[in-house]
């Protein structure tokens, strides 16, 4: 897997280890990428958690379906992850996650592919019984090359918001 | 990570090297298991696609929230469609994952877990016009305690065993 460092026009987030609940705003578009993913890398995968031929044997998944290897779903899914956790998470105010709704599945990934993701901040709504955090809903879209959509999903985190005493810090 | 292939429950009656979409009815239970990771495969996992101190450093995570290393909840996940693969969806019928309608994290996986999965059919839905349907799935994974781990309601796209017959008893003809 190779990461690739791409610069974006879009508006960029505070410091990952300045970023908090209130950086998060519903509405706000962010890209980010990307990584290359090799024919070791599928196999890899699918040999320990999906170990189908179209995701594990070169010769044999040209004959099948999909007329070559792809990746797993699951794999798909975990690149996106790994995207997240480089370019959007916060490395100070990430509690965790209770889940994510709403996967769809669109396009298969293949050896060669460089994958990217698309972030729209949707919604997020300050805890009552913990004023201090906060859980913010975003849609990820992974995207290829060819900038088609692979697959989405809607994330859920839970994060701290900013302390009250770096409030004059704020950038 | 240690793979022991058990079938505890199993109410689909067709074996999963000939299983096809109408061979899954609505209220069908199959219970499976068991995945084993151990730290190793939680560093891998991690350092490759969730590279978070409490998934990738043993030794940074003992001071965090979880008290210790924690499994990657995309690790859980790929757990899942492990026991899927080897239990559950026929590799001659998968024509792949659709969608999660949901999916829920609710214990964190720790080194050393065995986890197993109970799946429940909820639909199977036949578009007579097509030679595929859809498999809709709730997805429970457990761990040595009975404990839910992790929840999810699945939709994959499965060919129906009519379809598969037709085209090979074609593929008979045209040899003869």
């Amino acid at each position: 897997m190779e990461i690739i460092r791409q610069s974006s026009s879009l508006p960029q987030l505070a410091d990952a280890a300045n970023r908090y609940f209130e950086d998060y705003v519903p509405g706000s578009i962010h890209e980010y990428g990307a990584i290359c993913v090799e024919e070791s890398d599928l196999i890899g995968f699918g040999r320990c958690y999906a170990p189908y031929k179209c995701h594990t044997d070169a010769a044999k998944a040209a004959q099948g379906p999909h007329g070559g290897l792809v990746a797993s779903e699951a794999q798909a899914a975990a690149i996106m992850m790994r995207l997240l956790v480089d370019n959007f998470l916060s490395t100070v105010a990430s509690i965790a996650s209770p889940g994510f709704d709403e996967l769809r599945c669109y396009r298969s990934v293949r050896p060669g592919d460089v994958l990217s993701i698309r972030v729209t901040a949707l919604k997020a709504r300050r805890s009552v019984s913990k004023p201090d955090q906060g859980t913010v809903w975003d849609q990820v879209e992974l995207l290829n090359q060819d900038r088609e959509v692979v697959l989405s999903l809607t994330t859920i985190g839970m994060l701290r918001c900013r302390p009250k005493t770096s409030e004059s810090n704020r950038p | 990570m240690d793979i022991e292939r058990r079938i505890i429950r199993n109410d689909i009656s067709a074996p999963i090297e000939d299983r096809y979409l109408e061979d899954y009815l609505p209220g069908n239970v199959c219970e499976c298991g068991s995945v084993r990771l151990e730290e190793a495969d939680l560093v891998e996992f991690a350092r490759e696609y969730d590279p978070q101190i409490m998934h990738a450093s043993p030794e940074l995570a003992k001071a965090g929230p979880f008290g210790g290393l924690i499994a990657s909840g995309w690790q859980t996940l790929s757990v899942m469609t492990r026991l899927c693969c080897d239990h559950y969806i026929s590799e001659k019928a998968s024509r792949g994952l659709l969608g999660i309608e949901e999916l829920r994290w609710r214990r964190p996986v720790r080194t050393g877990d065995l986890l197993w999965a109970r799946i429940r059919v909820l639909q199977v839905s036949h578009d007579p016009w097509q030679s595929t349907g859809v498999l809709r799935s709730l997805m429970e994974l457990l761990n040595q305690d009975g404990e839910l781990v992790m929840t999810i309601v699945a939709a994959h796209r499965m060919s129906c065993r009519r379809e598969a017959e037709q085209k090979r008893d074609g593929n008979h003809q045209a040899i003869e």
